[in-house]
């Protein structure tokens, strides 16, 4: 529990006067929803939950969320998972590749339990947050900053709190503008001149305009607290953020308002769009400013040598990190860690996830090559009307005899 | 006295080596080493892999801001966990440049409280990735008061400082001279690598009764081998002997060799360095990169053969990089051409400027220069 007891010290004409004991509690508790099964991604996700999926080389895809924590100067984070959450208990540990283990911060992974009032498992993300109130009403913030754990993006929270508390917000939702003809794939936000949200559309058929929702919310507490208490001790309909609490919070004539985003994001919830933001995410210029040293994405350490280049390798517009091994051609792609590329193999516009081994004359296109799979020699990874996708530990092209 | 608890020393008291301007503004082991390491990295890893739960790391007191930056709360080594008792000490020098005898008394000290069995002294000149455990399992199974670990080198990873033993045939060891002339280039000779498995007790002992100036903990053993009785062990891993500036390039060289990169890097023990957090290195469309190491962070759009490259470094356009270390956020410009150089930290070359050095003795460009003429070794035109 993070209560800091501060001692107020006013000087008033040179005398000093210490104020009583004030209790000064966590501010903004972020929780990322990271328990989605991610069914879109097919193949990558069998065995791991979407979030911990990986992203650029070096990456897991929550770590964009939890490195804005940090950089937003959140201390307190709640992650909440379900599906398939190995991979990504472990990615987290106690949260000490983002700071979150220093003396007045923390990270807590919240799994379902059971008790003696039933089993809590998470039905939506509202329903995930009700699920956790003893934790959130453990660590008593002001705000709860509700996040997802699959989007590439940098974003400062503090700024979006700032405009919170500005507009006396009850409920503030970041919304990005996307191409109107994309907008029918999300929940759209009917503002008025002053961001006040007044009509919200889960995915419209004809969107009145293109202020989509990103997911992150930040909600007053006390006011979300007594919705959900009041809403699952009658009939318990609050499941989703966007179905149902912000119908319901516009409803009665809450305070909602939209904070504007305009820097890069991305969902990367199917296999096409994980595909196209590893692809933009190779360009130096990007807008994501990776190599902003002000804003770092962190990552848990994987503790590998530098990468090694032999005599035959040729490589172009690509991203390489520590472990790799490469003695094939490599042509607009992302080799992540711990990978072997043997000699005469050729890979393009594609990502290679970690401990991945492609062999010797293998031909790569347009793929993704999940952790720790195997791609036999001589094999051809490439087909004319989608994304292949070899799935985590699959073993493709290999002839009995080569093991 | 607890029989399963092992300390460590590490101790860099007397490790100076002909490195001149590498290690004008650091100690020996922080030299950087393979893009991404210390060569102290290898000795707290070596320490680390073996269940070693104290470590007493003795250095001088003018390394300390560089070894604080490194190892700060030795998180990324697992040195600040509960069970692990990690002290560093940095010892004053007198007014002659020798060490003040201080340390001592502050060794002894720590010895006591770690209520260990045995004890391992290293040094941090031997770049190497020892499993400890076997040698400590075996100096506990006999009555010697020390075991010593050696290899079988050549004579170019020998040094005048260093200590070669001679195996009798009764077991003892004896030792002989190092000096260069009287080595023969061919032959294979026993180099003690300053690596002493010990009794606690036994340690103590010798440093309390010990009343001669010395420079450092492990001259204070090595004057024991003649003694007292000694096992040996045989290294047979990769080692190299790093004391000057070829021995340094060599050793970077070495790891261009896949047979002597695995055997460093890819052997069970895995070597920890400080983590960066940095971004993956990106390699531009005109990029040329041939036989080569590269950390994390770096922009390549030049030509990279046969070099090591350290994180945050950018590589321009038509750049030529040959035969080169380059060591942290280098920036070499347009049509630059580096051969046979060593580039500390934060070093910029210029537009079109060439710097060159000859096959073993490599051109060393201090930290922080900014190069804008050519510097060109003429012998090797």
């Amino acid at each position: 529990m993070k209560v800091l007891y501060l001692h107020k010290v006013f000087m008033e004409g040179g005398k000093v006067i210490y104020s009583p004991n004030i209790m000064m509690k966590t501010e903004m508790l972020a929780m990322i929803l990271a328990g989605g099964q991610g069914t879109r991604l097919g193949a990558l996700t069998k065995h791991i939950a979407k979030p911990a999926v990986p992203f650029g080389g070096r990456y897991r895809i929550i770590d964009f969320t939890l490195s804005n924590c940090t950089n937003s100067g959140i201390k307190e984070v709640g992650v909440v998972t379900q599906y398939q959450p190995l991979a990504l208990n472990s990615h987290l540990g106690n949260g000490s590749s983002w700071g979150f283990d220093g003396i007045d911060s923390g990270l807590t992974i919240l799994q379902p339990f059971s008790s003696s009032d039933g089993e809590k498992w998470f039905q939506g993300t509202a329903h995930a947050i009700y699920q956790n109130i003893a934790y959130i009403d453990q660590v008593n913030p002001e705000y709860i900053l509700v996040l997802s754990g699959d989007h590439i993006y940098k974003m400062n929270y503090e700024e979006m709190l700032d405009f919170h508390k500005e507009k006396n917000a009850s409920l503030t939702v970041a919304v990005i503008e996307v191409p109107i003809d994309e907008a029918s794939r999300f929940g759209i936000m009917n503002t008025d001149e002053n961001s006040r949200i007044i009509e919200f559309e889960e995915k419209p058929e004809e969107p009145k305009n293109n202020l989509a929702s990103m997911g992150i919310y930040i909600f007053d507490w006390q006011r979300l607290r007594a919705v959900l208490i009041n809403s699952y001790s009658k009939d318990g309909q609050m499941i989703d953020f966007g179905k149902h609490v912000i119908p319901s919070y516009l409803e009665s004539g809450e305070n909602v308002y939209a904070f504007r985003f305009d820097g890069y994001w991305k969902d990367v919830g199917t296999i096409d769009s994980l595909w196209e933001a590893n692809m933009e995410f190779i360009d130096i210029e990007n807008d994501l400013d990776m190599r902003d040293h002000n804003w770092r994405i962190y990552s848990k350490n994987t503790i590998s040598p530098p990468h090694f280049f032999t005599e035959t390798a040729v490589i172009k517009n690509s991203l390489i990190v520590d472990g790799c091994y490469i003695a094939g051609e490599i042509k607009d792609s992302i080799l992540s860690t711990d990978v072997r590329v043997k000699e005469g193999s050729k890979i393009e516009k594609s990502v290679i996830m970690p401990g991945a081994t492609i062999g010797k004359n293998v031909f790569i296109k347009n793929a993704i090559i999940g952790e720790n799979a195997v791609v036999g020699d001589n094999a051809t990874v490439y087909s004319e009307e989608e994304i292949f996708v070899v799935g985590n530990s699959e073993v493709i092209g290999v002839v009995s005899n080569e093991y | 006295m607890n029989i399963n608890r092992v300390s460590g020393i590490i101790d860099n008291l007397n490790c100076h080596g002909e490195l001149n301007d590498l290690i004008a503004h650091r100690p020996l082991a922080m030299l950087p080493f393979d893009c991404k390491y210390r060569l102290l990295d290898f000795q707290l890893s070596n320490v680390i892999n073996a269940n070693i739960q104290a470590l007493f790391l003795l250095m001088n007191q003018d390394d300390m801001q560089s070894v604080f930056d490194h190892i700060n709360g030795g998180k990324e080594w697992g040195l600040d966990s509960l069970r692990n008792k990690f002290i560093m000490h940095f010892n004053k020098k007198n007014q002659e440049g020798e060490p003040e005898q201080g340390f001592i008394s502050h060794v002894v000290d720590y010895l006591r409280k770690s209520s260990s069995e045995i004890t391992v002294i290293m040094g941090s000149k031997m770049l190497c990735n020892i499993d400890l455990k076997p040698i400590i399992k075996i100096h506990k199974q006999n009555n010697r008061s020390m075991t010593v670990v050696y290899k079988r080198v050549t004579s170019e990873n020998i040094s005048c400082d260093n200590l070669l033993i001679n195996l009798e045939s009764d077991g003892n060891i004896s030792l002989r001279n190092s000096c260069k002339e009287e080595l023969e280039p061919t032959e294979k000779y026993n180099l003690c690598m300053d690596i002493f498995i010990v009794r606690t007790e036994w340690i103590i002992e010798v440093l309390e009764n010990y009343d001669k100036k010395v420079e450092s903990i492990i001259k204070i053993l090595r004057e024991k081998i003649n003694n007292v009785s000694c096992m040996n062990y045989e290294y047979t891993g990769y080692l190299s002997n790093i004391y000057d500036i070829p021995s340094y390039y060599r050793a970077n060289k070495d790891m261009l060799k896949p047979s002597k990169f695995n055997s460093l890097l890819y052997s069970n023990q895995k070597i920890y360095t400080k983590l960066a957090n940095e971004v993956p290195t990106y390699y531009a469309q005109n990029s040329v990169v041939n036989n080569s190491h590269f950390a994390s962070g770096s922009i390549v759009d030049g030509t990279v053969v046969d070099s090591l490259i350290a994180r945050r470094c950018k590589i321009s356009e038509s750049a030529v990089i040959e035969q080169s270390i380059i060591m942290a956020s280098a920036n070499i410009k347009k049509n630059a051409y580096i051969k046979n150089a060593i580039l500390d930290k934060n070093v910029i070359v210029d537009e079109g400027v060439r710097i060159i050095g000859a096959d073993t003795n490599p051109i060393i460009i201090k930290k922080d220069s900014h190069v804008t003429t050519d510097i060109v070794n003429r012998r090797n035109l």
